[in-house]
């Protein structure tokens, strides 16, 4: 019998999955329970023996929350939206390319990407400064627009391969022009990869700290979550911190979990897998 | 002369062809231009002028910066910067092998387990670093929590170097195992199972179908994780940062320590180039070794 599912499976498999939930389980027991129960004790307890919303309400009162949330949120937006509007074009022409061509390109846009943030982000943010960008929404997406674009093109290159070669060919004969081909036939048909290097774009830019700490670094209201997170982290203020955390990690949540069948090694790896 | 004649314009028609192609190909290229250009101009120009920069005292050429930065701790920052990604690399490529052939056995429950190992892969580096402190707080903390409700000692857990460093490293597993248990698992999906089924029919135990037929069929997937990993463990900056401070060094925080006061801007270029090309001496091994193959395919 060989689907038969051997029971040492379930020990593995329940240890990773506690070791893996354990960290969300403790900024549970933070944000949730009374400080008695969790600074309170040397060695805190593991189960929760009171649940509060105390801790949540006033760090809402006490520190600007919501500021940073709404730059995170408007960067993520820009850097989402510019990855699209530079990638679709680029990763269109590089799929028409010879497959030599367009893999040095590739190779180039990935090599890139393993240039060290912070190397990056020191400069940029000197020319920032005197482009009048620094502590702004768009300094902030433009900086971490490099870190997202390599994997969008690439995204982007894979749909328009996977379509027909004479689907283009044909829309064109009947004499529709490229701007409406791309619109009317090409998009709709690759609006998956679209999907999924946009969603990709938004949570890396929403995770993003090194180049938001470099261009938008001082005061934490000027500054997207991660960079007014590690404020608070710094400033000891472990429940307004956990409340922050919280908050912040609910939407990506939701998106691992909504989009989890897109997420697979070949995108993430981004062309380094054939 | 006549015949060199006759040559040239032959030569030129195939040049007028080869032209013709490349002008085709050329409107493609075009497309591409705007992201291309832009990753050059924030990326490359910047990185040559931290290069630039870094050899420049008052103006003229110099090797100034760089002969002062071992007294700014480079050689610790190196070794500590090595042994944090060495040291997590290991965990993370154990942890996601086990998950990776975890995931392709049936058991019940497998979609919640497959969510809760892939969630952490959306959490932010400063939100995990911050949990972790949490966890690995010397007095207290919910690491000693467990040990101590076991009945084990509680551990003083940052009380040098070596076991900061250990934090770290293991700190980093939870965001970024997740990525490698894909792409292995990519490749584990790949592999027929009567393969499997074959090997076992002829005797094989488990230990040998894994040394012979998963480790092999995954190899290349794992040279392409130690790539594509490789290179952000060397530039892990927040969690460290949030963990450990500026104590042990690694090369981040080195860079990062110079290059916020004005005067030692400067050495923080010459660290900042010492990284770059730790990281293109590291990608280029790794290509070497094992990516080469998928790289240029």
């Amino acid at each position: 019998m060989p689907n038969k599912t051997n029971p040492l499976i379930y020990i593995v498999v329940l240890a990773l999955a506690l070791l893996f939930f354990y960290p969300f389980w403790v900024l549970f027991l933070i944000a949730f329970e009374p400080t008695k129960l969790t600074f309170g004790l040397i060695y805190p307890l593991q189960f929760p023996l009171e649940i509060t919303l105390t801790n949540i309400v006033n760090s809402f009162n006490q520190v600007d929350l919501l500021g940073p949330l709404m730059r995170s949120l408007e960067v993520a937006f820009i850097v989402g939206g510019l990855a699209l509007l530079l990638g679709i074009p680029a990763g269109y022409g590089i799929a028409k390319l010879t497959a030599r061509i367009s893999n040095k390109i590739i190779a180039f846009l990935f090599i890139i990407n393993m240039m060290p943030g912070l190397v990056i982000a020191i400069p940029i943010s000197l020319y920032f400064y005197s482009a009048h960008l620094e502590n702004t929404v768009l300094g902030v997406a433009l900086a971490q627009e490099l870190v997202v674009l390599p994997l969008t093109v690439f995204i982007i290159m894979g749909g328009f391969r996977s379509l027909p070669r004479d689907l283009e060919n044909q829309a064109r004969v009947d004499g529709a022009p490229l701007s409406s081909t791309f619109a009317r036939v090409l998009l709709p048909l690759i609006r998956v990869p679209i999907l999924i290097a946009f969603i990709l774009s938004w949570m890396t830019s929403w995770d993003e700290f090194t180049y938001a700490f470099i261009v938008a670094p001082i005061v934490p209201t000027d500054s997207t979550f991660p960079v007014a997170l590690y404020n608070y982290v710094t400033r000891d203020l472990p429940l307004q911190s956990a409340t922050f955390a919280l908050v912040a990690t609910v939407p990506v949540i939701v998106l691992v979990v909504v989009f989890q069948k897109y997420l697979k090694g070949q995108y993430l790896s981004g062309g380094l897998i054939g | 002369m006549h015949i060199r004649m006759h040559m040239d314009s032959e030569f030129s028609g195939i040049r007028e062809r080869r032209f013709k192609i490349t002008r085709k190909y050329l409107v493609y290229v075009l497309f591409a231009l705007p992201a291309i250009a832009y990753v050059i101009g924030l990326s490359i120009i910047p990185a040559i002028t931290v290069v630039y920069q870094s050899f420049l005292v008052a103006g003229k050429f110099s090797l100034y910066n760089y002969s002062v930065l071992p007294s700014y701790g480079l050689y610790a920052s190196i070794g500590n910067t090595l042994i944090v990604s060495v040291g997590a690399l290991l965990i993370q490529l154990i942890l996601a092998l086990a998950i990776a052939m975890v995931m392709m056995k049936p058991f019940a429950g497998s979609k919640i387990f497959s969510s809760i190992v892939i969630i952490p892969f959306g959490i932010s580096t400063i939100v995990s670093a911050f949990i972790f402190s949490l966890i690995f707080t010397n007095v207290g903390g919910f690491a000693n929590g467990v040990l101590v409700a076991f009945g084990f000692k509680p551990v003083v857990w940052f009380s040098s170097s070596i076991s900061d460093l250990g934090v770290v490293m293991f700190s980093d597993f939870w965001k970024n195992t997740p990525l490698v248990a894909l792409i292995l698992y990519g490749g584990l999906s790949s592999v027929s199972p009567t393969l499997y089924e074959a090997a076992s029919v002829d005797g094989a135990g488990a230990f040998k179908r894994f040394t012979h037929i998963t480790l092999p069929a995954i190899a290349p997937l794992i040279s392409i994780a130690l790539l594509v990993r490789g290179v952000s463990e060397f530039n892990i900056f927040a969690l460290p940062l949030v963990l450990i401070g500026y104590h042990p060094l690694i090369l981040n925080t080195l860079i990062y320590e110079n290059y916020s006061t004005l005067a030692t801007r400067p050495i923080s270029y010459a660290a900042a180039t010492v990284l770059l090309l730790i990281i293109m001496a590291y990608s280029i091994f790794v290509l070497k070794i094992g990516g080469a193959k998928q790289y240029a395919k």
